[in-house]
């Protein structure tokens, strides 16, 4: 993470993990990645950070938190998701408490690269 | 349910118990505000009968103070130490609304805090969520404790 931070005119959707596994998983786009998603996301041409966006990506944090406690408890029964929230900023850190294990994944879209992180307490 | 109250309840309890500081509840607001002055907020979430997220927003100078009599130290700059004592604020008011629920009849699990810390952040619950935001004034300046939540 250290080589992402800060993170710069990037929004992160993030939703929280509780139950027999905690932690959370959040989504960090930069702008122009936040816009081109939810204009393929919603069918319509968003050109700002707006509730849109918002929306758009707590639901994608929402929809990853939902696939994740599936794949750590038998049918997600014993885990239960918080509600999806953003950050948005200029330039910001995000970081969790110590004790928790990390995964980074970088993935490639047309409009640029983003991170998705999941984080559980150990 | 009075959950304005338990907030209070819950970050006067943390402050007395863990910050040894006198903190002032000022007027809850009932709507999303986008500013509230932040430099430092640490955020946990709530599942359960209760779905949402508390968050503790600091202006940086109110999270040196706070942290530094937390920890009996005198942090400058917002590194790692406060991060962690102010996450650590945010756990605890969560741990003490989650007990007013659960006395309530509400049973809700806490995931875990993280800190986010820049200049001109943004937070923001979806757009379905209710909103309780309570602000608080201790001796070196003022923050709020909000609460974005839907019941189950």
């Amino acid at each position: 993470m250290d080589e992402l931070q800060p993170l710069k005119e990037t929004i992160t959707g993030m939703v929280g993990l509780a139950g027999i596994h905690k932690g959370l998983i959040a989504v960090h786009f930069p702008y122009e990645v936040a816009l081109a998603i939810t204009s393929s996301f919603l069918g319509m041409e968003v050109d700002e950070v707006n509730e849109d966006v918002r929306d758009a990506v707590g639901e994608i944090a929402n929809m990853l938190g939902g696939n994740v406690k599936t794949l750590l408890s038998d049918r997600g029964k014993d885990i239960e998701l918080s509600l999806p929230s953003t950050i948005s900023g200029d330039e910001y850190n995000f970081s969790s408490q110590e004790q928790v294990d990390q995964v980074i994944l970088p993935f490639k879209a047309p409009a640029g690269v983003f991170h998705v992180e999941l984080e559980l307490e150990r | 349910m009075q959950l304005d109250r338990f907030i209070i309840d819950a970050t006067t309890e943390v402050f007395a118990s863990m910050v040894f500081m006198e903190l002032v509840a000022g007027d809850v607001i009932r709507e999303d505000r986008a500013d509230l002055g932040t430099n430092i907020s640490s955020m946990i979430g709530l599942a359960g009968d209760l779905k949402g997220l508390l968050s503790v927003h600091c202006p940086r100078q109110v999270a040196l103070a706070v942290s530094g009599a937390m920890l009996g130290m005198e942090p400058e700059e917002l590194d790692d130490d406060v991060k962690d004592a102010m996450g650590e604020i945010a756990n605890m008011v969560a741990g003490g609304l989650k007990a007013s629920l659960l006395e309530a009849g509400s049973n809700v699990e806490l995931a875990i805090p993280t800190t986010v810390v820049g200049n001109s952040i943004r937070t923001s619950g979806f757009s379905g969520a209710s909103t309780i935001i309570v602000p608080f004034s201790v001796p070196d300046g003022d923050f709020a404790v909000e609460l974005n939540y839907v019941l189950g």
